[in-house]
């Protein structure tokens, strides 16, 4: 990926330095009224790390309590409202929006030579939608909480009071930003890019989150529209999942889930994405099967709203659905299965740079491959009727959640973090970290596996004395998880403040984001749009300009970038 | 694409469209009222959805003037569609089913019964030593909790 | 799909300095009038998606409903008025007319007939909302509430109250047709912002993308109509 007609060396030297998108307005108005994508990623950013840690927070509390098999540090009750909230907050208000909302948002226009996404306003509409949400969410917690868990399902839900009632209406709102951002996104991607940028030569984090915004799209209206009915049925008793009312509690069920299942995708083909960036420029390699990861993509997407039954095989649905629904559940392993070779296929012969991002790229291989295989495990029907609403299932979906969209996400934090912020932060702490988050996140989950597959059952507070040993190690294990996280946050903030300052492209990655943005963006991304010529991993010019990233590094850890990259001349690229 | 002409529909071809539509829900009317109603019998649905489904398409074609329009407009539409259909379908695979598990008959259930029987006592008869397979099989060798009442669970249902 | 056609056209062709000519209603960060006009349109068509996959949800309900409990629905069903559900569906679709007849005469300049035509729309509509509001008032007193609140009494609706499952019938017709006149009543609000700015002359053949997105929300409003006219009244 090149332009000819760039000229960064002139550009640098007479105002680039001056002028970037972070302080060529500085008021908060400006930041509360901006229709920059890159300011908007950032004000997700900060909202979403402080859902992030409120829901974290509580997730350590929940690990304390189960600190010993007896009630600890909380009354049942209270143990109810707080996995409930931790699996909100988490879900709806944390790992939808977040690949998408903070690194698609700042990163996306970016790479497709963009100026902006195509409805800037509709953009900051949906933060502020977003924020409608989280404060119903608070709404909810202070008009008696909820104690449902996170899938609101009827009849209990009905039953129960407290702030049920605001937070179906908070989902409601929330998944309205979840739909302009995915509106927005599709359309950037068709009609925003740059001349020259082919479907084919699209990075692979664009795939990514194009696949994510087509799920976006099609399947928040109906998580819409059940929350809608849900709050119908408690105000005017319509009766359609009651069953006092001689309405259907399954079917609230196939509602939910005809949501909620893909929303499993919105949350991990972003980070899909993601990988491919990390893969490819950490191990200078061309990528493998580019259209095979691509279009696995739009496949996980389609064939995620195929699916959604294997959440219900004991609710009491037909048989015959659970058979149909188990079936399609495989196919779902073929694409991700593609993506996974595809990727160790690039590493194969790749001269590897260990640098944190890629630490976090190579734990995710490791983690989502886990989370991927226990998934296949409790899609067979039968194994399923055993390992359903037990510690397995907490465990694979924090294997895929977490180890697959979190550890993506902190890869992706650290890899654009240069560009977003325009420092560095420290590449051992960096280091010290990951290594933290994985050794954390692998000793509090993998006992959970163990723990569900002998029988201990999720949202309890209390347990038999046979299970202590176990869930004692998943306690220790979040916090070390813990530990790890609030390090990323301390040397992240530090970065900000004192972080040494980045070059144009640290990584001599090849895509448009770093070949042709200046170090801090310029508000309007590129002085001149790009001409793309190259396809998004062809490292052969991104090694002349900017150095190849074959791990030649300084003292520091770092390589020494250039002082200003030399851009081709338009003969040699022509 | 690139053409900066907007195709123009012209005004006869949206009166005739009109007209098809005002016809066809004279039809669907037709169809519901009583003498063609039983004739139809349980055809009433689908021809009701069928008329439906082409006045739909006609509004679809020709007032929003897909057909003359990007093609990925119209993708995006079919896509929106089938997911409409898809969610329809598959949700009606378990309730038009609901219950499956219970309409096995009688005698199937009964020869299920015995052959449980059957097990047990074959069961019963073996020594509870030949069962042991995990190590929380064996509590007098390690303290494994629990666990080694597990031993009898082979059988249970 | 509006860029990729051309791979490599000369450098130039690529700066964004704006110098070419540039229409007011273009935005900064399009490069053509075109380019924004696509744009628009294909958020307009992924938006009326999500407005479909809504009112998809409801679709579901009743299709289960009635597949359980056809005599129930049936007889709920028999109790609306069909000549009131019959006009009204003419009375949309000649609103729909009058709204694809708005946008063929902005295409060819003709200002006035396409503000006249959008009145019609919003006065068709009205009417709709008018007959629907009829409708409604006559089940109420019958109390033919939804679901849990379900009372009737009075002639033809008596008998309701021994068929079990008649409530969900209700409460199903309420909930779509309430949101579907939510839906009107917006489109009313949406064409009328336009009519005012077509009036004051901000919209020409050269730019008209909020009529075309009004048109197709109106058209997509129409459509839900269409099918929820046999299936809650006829069938």
């Amino acid at each position: 990926m090149s332009t000819d007609t760039h000229t960064a060396s002139e550009t640098e030297e007479h105002h680039g330095e001056d002028v970037n998108y972070l302080n060529h307005e500085t008021s908060v108005w400006s930041w509360l009224s901006t229709k920059d994508h890159k300011r908007i990623g950032i004000l997700y950013c900060v909202s979403l790390a402080a859902v992030f840690l409120i829901a974290g927070v509580l997730a350590i509390l929940m690990r304390l309590e189960l600190s010993g098999p007896e009630a600890t540090i909380m009354e049942n009750d209270t143990y109810n409202q707080v996995f409930t909230m931790h699996g909100i907050m988490m879900v709806f208000l944390f790992l939808v929006p977040s690949i998408p909302a903070i690194l698609g948002n700042f990163v996306l226009p970016m790479q497709i030579g963009a100026k902006d996404v195509a409805f800037p306003k509709l953009n900051l509409a949906s933060w502020y939608v977003y924020m409608a949400g989280a404060i119903l969410t608070i709404a909810a917690v202070y008009f008696g909480g909820v104690d449902t868990g996170w899938t609101f399902y009827t009849p209990y839900s009905k039953a129960t009071g407290g702030g049920v009632l605001w937070m179906t209406s908070a989902i409601f709102v929330a998944g309205f930003a979840s739909i302009f951002t995915g509106m927005n996104f599709i359309v950037t991607i068709h009609k925003m890019r740059a001349p020259g940028m082919t479907w084919n030569r699209l990075p692979l984090f664009v795939w990514g989150l194009y696949a994510t915004s087509i799920v976006q799209v099609l399947a928040t209206p109906v998580i819409g529209i059940t929350m809608l009915l849900l709050i119908l049925e408690q105000t005017l008793q319509i009766g359609i999942f009651d069953p006092a009312l001689g309405g259907d509690p399954v079917l609230f069920q196939h509602f939910f889930w005809f949501y909620s299942h893909p929303a499993v995708y919105i949350m991990i083909l972003p980070a899909f994405g993601i990988m491919s960036e990390l893969i490819t420029t950490f191990s200078r390699s061309r990528i493998f099967g580019y259209r095979a990861i691509a279009l696995s993509s739009v496949a996980i997407a389609m064939l995620g709203f195929l699916v959604w039954g294997h959440h219900m095989f004991v609710s009491g649905q037909s048989v015959v659905s659970s058979i149909v629904f188990s079936l399609i559940t495989y196919l779902i392993g073929i694409p991700s299965g593609i993506k996974i070779f595809n990727w160790v296929a690039t590493l194969y012969k790749g001269s590897i740079w260990l640098q944190t991002p890629m630490l976090y790229a190579l734990s995710f291989l490791f983690l989502f491959s886990i989370g991927g295989f226990t998934g296949v495990m409790v899609g067979v029907l039968s194994v399923d009727v055993h390992l359903h609403d037990t510690y397995y299932i907490v465990g694979h979906f924090h294997y895929v959640m977490m180890g697959g969209s979190v550890i993506a996400l902190l890869g992706g934090m650290h890899y654009w973090w240069p560009k977003i912020t325009g420092r560095l932060y420290n590449e051992t702490l960096g280091k010290i970290a990951a290594g933290l988050v994985f050794i954390g996140f692998n000793l509090t989950f993998f006992p959970q596996l163990v723990l569900g597959s002998r029988g201990m059952p999720r949202r309890y507070a209390t347990y038999l004395e046979r299970f202590t040993d176990l869930h004692q190690l998943s306690t220790v294990g979040s916090w070390i998880l813990g530990a790890g996280l609030f390090l990323v946050l301390g040397y992240a903030l530090w970065s900000l403040a004192y972080g040494e300052k980045a070059p144009q492209n640290p990584w001599g990655a090849a895509t448009l984001e770093w070949t042709n943005v200046a170090a801090i963006p310029d508000p309007h991304n590129f002085k001149r749009t790009p001409l793309v010529t190259r396809g998004p991993y062809d490292f052969h010019l991104a090694d002349e300009v900017f150095g190849g990233g074959d791990g030649e590094v300084d003292g520091h850890g770092v390589r020494v970038p250039e002082a200003v990259p030399s851009a081709p001349t338009e003969e040699s690229t022509a | 694409m690139s053409d900066d002409d907007h195709h123009v529909l012209p005004k006869n071809t949206l009166l005739a469209v009109f007209g098809g539509l005002i016809v066809l829900t004279g039809l669907t009317v037709a169809v519901a009222v009583e003498p063609v109603a039983s004739l139809l019998g349980p055809l009433t649905v689908p021809v009701a959805i069928a008329i439906a489904a082409t006045k739909a398409t006609l509004v679809v074609v020709f007032f929003m003037a897909l057909k003359y329009d990007n093609p990925v407009n119209a993708l995006t539409f079919t896509i929106g569609i089938i997911m409409v259909v898809v969610f329809i379908t598959f949700t009606m695979f378990d309730t038009v089913y609901r219950g499956d598990l219970g309409n096995v008959a009688p005698q199937t259930v009964q020869e299920m019964d015995r052959q449980q029987k059957e097990a047990q006592q074959e069961m019963d008869q073996l020594d509870s030593e030949d069962l042991r397979v995990a190590p929380a099989d064996y509590p007098d060798q390690q303290g494994a909790g629990g666990e080694s009442t597990e031993s009898g669970n082979a059988d249970s249902p | 799909m509006a860029t990729d056609t051309e791979t490599a056209p000369a450098p130039t062709t690529t700066d964004i300095e704006h110098d070419h000519d540039h229409p007011a209603h273009l935005q900064h960060h399009f490069v053509s009038s075109e380019q924004q006009f696509d744009s628009a349109k294909l958020g307009m068509w992924l938006f009326l998606i999500t407005e479909v996959l809504l009112f998809s949800g409801m679709f579901v309900a009743y299709a289960v409903f009635r597949q359980w409990h056809p005599t129930a629905f049936a007889e709920a069903s028999a109790t609306l008025n069909r000549t009131m559900g019959t006009i009204n569906t003419i009375v949309l679709l000649t609103s729909s007319l009058t709204v694809a007849l708005s946008i063929h005469y902005i295409q060819l300049d003709k200002v006035k007939q396409c503000f006249y035509s959008l009145l019609a729309t919003i006065g068709l509509a009205g009417g709709f909302m008018v007959i629907k509001y009829f409708e409604y008032t006559s089940k109420f007193e019958h109390g033919a509430f939804p679901g849990g609140l379900f009372e009737p009494h009075g002639a033809h609706y008596e008998h309701l109250a021994q068929i079990p499952y008649a409530p969900q019938f209700f409460s199903i017709y309420f909930v779509m047709t309430g949101i579907h006149g939510l839906h009107v009543l917006i489109g009313m609000g949406f064409l009328g912002w336009a009519a005012f700015h077509v009036w004051r002359g901000a919209f020409s053949s050269e730019y008209y993308t909020h009529i075309e997105l009004g048109g197709l929300y109106w058209h997509l409003v129409d459509i839900i109509w269409i099918f929820l006219f046999p299936l809650l009244y006829l069938i």
